[in-house]
């Protein structure tokens, strides 16, 4: 806690400016106005603590009190966790409340925006809303990633803050053994993986250490980066990301990738790589930390961390660190792997709704520090206070046996309604060793830049949903064979461009340029 | 020597005894019914034959061999089942040639087998048939042909007409009579119908609670019952049975039943009995019918006339107990609500010990 | 006698009385006669009639629905004001070779389902009804039918390791016969009998039940009559029971050749990977990949019409052949 200012003022970026305006504009209405909202998302479905409906989350009693304005569940597909199926049932019913909030609401507020069903933002936003539209200024590309295919933007997302999501992490403990350090490149990576395999640090007599493992059996392709290939340009597995001239291409039809898959295919045959890592699942990370037996990942920064504190008992001298991801074999060193700064999550506002105004000056309401505030740290004075100019959780939330994030679930903070998250909120509980590694990615810009996706028109669409799951399914049927090693990737690859080829690739990339070129330029 | 011969057989299930030693001896070719209300043990005797039941103690002869772990398809028999077990999948000709095949007869000997054995059951016409599409009769037959077809030492038939109707069983009872004299197999015959075992008996054996109460012709279970039981199972309407005490009459023993005396014939077994409790049984067929009292006669009330045709049933109520009476219509049928009591010819009246239930008089003969 | 044949005897009589009515009714009106039934039935009616409605809301009114496959649909705008788009879908499908090999994949895994996986629930039965041991029965029959009532997640995951080639059973029986350890759910090849090997010990004890049930109804006279025929137990399996229960097996065998498309979704999600999709994608899978990009439920429901209509094609065909073969049938 202590070290919390020096922190943050390493991140700096994160930090909140003052607000544009004071908040001389509350309440918003004078009159209490009732607005109606469905919002459901995996915490809560409904919109009250936990689902319950029938009570109210301490910040919405706030924002009440502030706004005047007064939010009314009506949340459909309450009895389901799938969205997609609540989302299916609000939108079949037809009878839309005002807001329509929660999580993954942009592909069916851009597919159905444009038809009628919600209603465009931009003229909104310009003329009401001067938190968002302050927000977007300082964050450029943000309102065009989420528009629709028509250019308007129809919902008001949640806004991730903090730049790292996976870090490379290692077992420094058997490097020590070992006599080695950290691995600075790809050639000192591979000798580390070859001494995790062959000279057992784990100490049983047994050669059973895997080097590399992966949760995500997707994860065994991040090494391709080492070879200046990509793997994606996105947080999404897979995805199309933007090449140094500013168009859209896939990772897996670069040339880059076929060199980067042979080698990938060379240390999977050596034995440097988990030879179950296809089937192992999401258990695999507890399990071969457990058993003593992984050498390396990446994996998210904030869980892997945990692992020093939760094994420090069963394996003495445990010690499984981030480390600056090695340089490739051109000497680059990058993290591909970085926080989405917009989700698919927030709110909308619906053509049934009568108080538009009202609505977009509430939405706006979230985005003024006040709201920001309200709506990541909860209620002042409840959950935290204002140390120094800076909001400091109190004791009792931080040393709580249930995480901050659920507890603020259920004040009504963190819920998935459209607004910028500090990320001041989650570095206070951010463990010590993942502390330590932010900081230590922070020495060196790492980061590329993210592929944040396009809104098609129905002609593009139409091209894009006729060709590129077939093309992915193919790309994927190549790759793990590669991989495995029932296929060689320098043999096939001309065999495979041209099946793409075949497949549609060159059309599928023409219409996610031409959306591309819309969108952001 | 085809017959068989039971000795001692006990069946027990645990600790349950359901047949309690029985003793039995089947000639060659003799027709022999076991008779007895449900529940006596008489098909789990039959099935002990069979072979489908375990002999609990004993010894089961057949042929003269002793047969007791031998396998049912080792004994030489065949069965035929109260509801037929026909397979269902199997058309006639295969229902009756199952046995053969499995035994693997040759397909020669099969066919005449078949030809032969559906000629004598008149199934010719059928041969094709599956058991869905024929009558019960005809079901009946061919279940009958199933076990001729195999020239068994001995038939064991279970209840093989209770699923038909009356008229059916009438006629089909006179087909395996015609039958059985025509292959002259021993035969035994598990029924509960007392006419069944009357009109198909050589022999008949009533069974009681697991034991066997009386083994005779049918002439003699009818007139010679040994005990009350055998006495009331057999015959149409059964005998009547009234309880009284013995007295001395002025021509020899009399019962008193409720006051009215009764002639009895001067039995040895009546000798020195006055006093003793007995039950008076007096067939509806020898009850004679009269209109007014009369010396001798038993007055009673009459509560019912049954009128059948030929003969009529008088349902009277002596001293409270319920009394039938047969009579022949032809003469009588204008007094026949004006009946008053009836009277008996002593030779005819049977006595039995009200507690044990044995017969105290003597043979009763129709010449 | 048996029950079924009685039945047929009865309903033989009941269609000669109802032919006979048909013959004598013109004197008075369809509609008296039918007011008449009516009045006498009623009853009957009013316990047919939940059944009646089930049908029309759970099944007849969702069939509305399949228009979509015809359509460009938008949930938003509703099924009756989503625009026709005539075959389109259906073009898109039969357009993608991907799509063609998923439906060989089905109908090859739904072959091998139907060849291995079919008697042995029949088998199962035979068996169970020959063990005398009561104990042992139960204790067997609870074994067999475990594996039902566990979720497919964790068969799965059963499976998944029990295929491991680092700690798997398989691999190690394998590695004392000295063979080298193999990595099955990657490979193509192996995926089919592995799938389908899987289904057979998760399902083939329960549907054993319904054989069981069918061979208790057979008559114990006939087994009886049997063993005084001389028949072996053998014997009376061949000759006595599998005949018995054939109008089940038949049933059971159109029911399933009906359900040939429809292979289980969700263990195939939980064990396939991109590397065996060439053995192991199969309708459903390709259209959960398919529609899972923007929600193509338009293009799920073209999807899930021709699985329909191969399914209706099929039952009719089995049924019809069945029928003319067997006399046993649906309807």
């Amino acid at each position: 806690m202590r070290k919390l200012p020096l922190a943050l003022a390493i991140l700096g970026t994160t930090a909140m400016t003052a607000p544009a305006f004071a908040d001389d504009h509350l309440p918003i209405v004078d009159k209490p106005l009732e607005l109606t909202i469905h919002m459901h998302w995996p915490r809560a479905q409904g919109y009250g603590p936990g689902g319950d409906t029938t009570k109210l989350y301490p910040v919405e009693e706030v924002a009440r009190e502030r706004t005047n304005i007064h939010l009314i569940d009506k949340t459909s597909g309450r009895n389901t966790k799938d969205n997609n199926e609540a989302m299916n049932l609000l939108l079949a019913t037809g009878d839309l409340p005002d807001i329509v909030g929660g999580n993954r609401i942009q592909q069916p507020v851009n597919q159905y925006g444009p038809e009628g069903a919600f209603l465009p933002l931009n003229d909104l936003v310009d003329e009401h809303a001067p938190n968002i539209k302050k927000f977007w200024e300082e964050h450029p590309g943000l309102k065009e990633a989420i528009s629709a295919y028509d250019g308007n933007y129809y919902y008001i997302p949640y806004l991730p803050d903090g730049k790292y999501g996976r870090a490379w992490f290692i077992r420094q403990d058997w490097l020590d053994k070992l006599g080695l350090k950290q691995p600075d490149n790809i050639d000192e990576l591979y000798d580390v993986l070859v001494a995790f395999r062959d000279q057992d640090p784990n100490g049983n007599g047994k050669k059973d250490e895997v080097p590399y493992f992966a949760r995500d059996w997707e994860e065994v392709l991040r090494p391709l980066t080492f070879w200046d290939a990509r793997t994606s340009g996105s947080d999404t597995y897979h995805d199309f990301y933007v090449t140094d001239e500013g168009k859209i291409a896939h990772p897996y039809a670069q040339d880059a990738y076929r060199d980067g898959m042979a080698n990938l295919a060379k240390w999977y045959a050596e034995g440097l790589i988990d030879a179950e890592v296809f089937t192992r699942g999401s258990s695999s990370r507890d399990y071969l930390l457990g058993e003593n037996l992984g050498g390396l990942t990446h994996d998210w920064f904030a869980s892997t961390s945990g692992y020093n504190a939760a094994l420090a008992e069963k394996i003495p001298g445990f010690n499984f660190i981030p480390f600056l991801p090695p340089k490739s074999a051109k000497g680059v060193r990058m993290e591909e792997h970085r926080r989405i700064p917009i989700k698919p999550d927030g709110w909308a506002i619906s053509y049934n709704n009568k108080h538009v105004v009202e609505t977009i000056k509430y939405f706006d309401y979230w985005f003024s520090e006040e709201g920001s505030l309200l709506s990541n740290f909860g209620v002042e004075g409840k959950t935290w206070n204002m140390v120094n100019g800076e909001p400091i959780f109190t004791d009792e939330v931080l040393k709580s046996e249930t995480p901050v994030n659920s507890q603020m679930y259920l004040e009504g903070a963190q819920i998935y309604r459209g607004y910028p998250q500090d990320y001041r909120y989650e570095w206070q509980w951010t463990a010590e060793e993942a502390r330590k590694g932010i900081e230590l990615y922070d020495t060196e810009d790492l980061l590329v830049d993210q592929f944040l996706g396009v809104a098609f028109n129905k002609d593009e669409q139409a091209v894009y949903d006729k060709y590129w799951p077939s093309i992915q399914t193919y790309m994927l049927e190549r790759q793990q064979a590669w991989v495995l090693g029932t296929g060689d990737v320098q043999a096939d690859w001309a065999d495979y461009m041209n099946a793409l080829e075949k497949m549609g690739y060159s059309q599928v990339i023409e219409v996610m340029n031409s959306a591309y070129q819309r969108q952001y330029n | 020597m085809a017959g068989v011969e039971l000795k001692s057989i006990v069946k027990a299930y645990g600790a349950v005894q359901v047949v309690h030693g029985i003793d039995l001896d089947v000639q060659e070719k003799e027709f022999v019914v076991l008779v007895g209300p449900s529940g006596c043990g008489k098909s789990t005797t039959l099935r002990m034959i069979a072979g489908l039941e375990e002999i609990s103690d004993g010894e089961l002869t057949i042929d003269g061999r002793v047969v007791n772990n031998v396998a049912p398809k080792d004994r030489d028999v065949a069965m035929v089942f109260q509801n037929y077990a026909l397979y269902p999948h199997l058309n006639v000709a295969e229902n009756i040639a199952f046995g053969l095949r499995i035994r693997k007869e040759g397909q020669k000997a099969i066919d005449d087998a078949v030809e032969e054995v559906s000629g004598i059951l008149g199934l010719r016409d059928y041969l094709e048939r599956r058991p869905a599409d024929l009558s019960g009769g005809q079901r009946q037959r061919v279940a009958m042909g199933r076990a001729i077809v195999r020239r068994p030492k001995v038939f064991l038939f279970d209840e093989p007409l209770s699923n038909l109707d009356a008229k059916l069983r009438t006629q089909m009872r006179a087909e395996i009579k015609r039958l059985h004299k025509r292959l002259g197999v021993t035969s035994i015959y598990v029924t509960h119908d007392q006419v069944e075992a009357m009109t198909l008996a050589d022999r008949i054996v009533v069974m009681h609670d697991g034991r066997i109460e009386q083994i005779g012709t049918p002439m003699e279970l009818f007139l010679n019952p040994v005990n009350s039981f055998v006495a009331g199972f057999l015959g149409a309407p059964p005998m009547n049975q009234i309880k009284g005490k013995i007295v001395a009459g002025s021509n020899g023993p009399a019962a008193d039943l409720g006051g009215q005396h009764i002639a009895l014939a001067p039995l040895p077994g009546l000798q020195n009995a006055v006093g003793r409790e007995v039950i008076v049984g007096v067939r509806p067929e020898y009850a004679q019918i009269v209109t007014e009292k009369q010396d001798g006669a038993i007055m009673g009330e009459l509560d019912l006339v049954e009128t059948l045709g030929s003969e009529a049933l008088l349902h009277m109520s002596v001293g409270g107990a319920p009394f039938v009476i047969r009579t022949e219509t032809l003469g009588n049928i204008n007094k026949l609500e004006a009946v008053k009591g009836f009277t008996a010819a002593p030779e005819l009246i049977k006595v039995f010990d009200a507690k044990t239930g044995m017969a105290l008089s003597g043979q009763t003969r129709v010449e | 006698m048996s029950g079924p044949v009685e039945k047929a005897g009865t309903s033989s009589a009941e269609m000669a009385v109802a032919a006979q009515g048909r013959v004598l009714a013109p004197k008075r009106s369809k509609l008296d006669r039918l007011v008449g039934h009516l009045r006498r039935e009623w009853q009957l009616y009013v316990m047919l009639l939940p059944t009646i409605i089930w049908l029309l809301v759970f099944l007849y009114k969702p069939m509305y629905g399949l228009q979509i496959a015809f359509k460009d649909y938008s949930v938003f705008r509703g099924i009756a004001n989503s625009p026709w788009i005539g075959f389109e879908h259906f073009e898109t499908l039969f357009g993608n070779e991907q799509f063609l090999r998923a439906l060989k994949n089905t109908i090859y895994i739904s072959m091998l389902s139907l060849v291995f996986g079919f008697p042995m629930p029949i088998l199962l039965a035979l068996m169970f009804n020959e063990i005398l041991n009561q104990w042992f029965k139960k204790t067997a029959q609870t074994i067999v039918y475990l594996p039902h009532f566990i979720s497919s997640v964790i068969i799965a995951g059963i499976v998944i390791t029990a295929f491991s080639p680092s700690a798997g059973i398989v691999n190690t029986v394998l590695g004392w016969f000295g063979y080298d350890s193999v990595y099955f759910l990657t490979k193509p090849e192996w995926f089919r009998p592995i799938f389908v090997g899987t289904s057979i010990w998760q399902e083939a004890g329960f549907q054993s039940i319904v054989y069981l049930a069918a061979i208790a109804g057979v008559s114990p006279t006939l087994y009886e009559s049997a063993v005084v025929d001389g028949a072996s137990r053998w014997q009376m399996m061949w000759k006595i029971t599998i005949p018995s229960i054939m109008p089940t097996i038949i049933i059971m065998l159109i029911i399933r050749i009906g359900n040939m498309l429809e292979v289980s979704f969700e263990m195939i999600i939980l064990l396939y990977q991109p590397a065996t999709y060439q053995t192991a994608d199969v309708v459903n899978t390709f259209i959960y990949r398919q529609g899972i990009q923007g929600g193509q439920y338009d293009l799920a429901g073209a999807a899930g019409l021709f699985n329909a209509v191969v399914a209706f094609v099929l039952v009719m065909t089995a049924n019809t052949i069945s029928k003319r073969y067997s006399r046993t049938s649906l309807w």
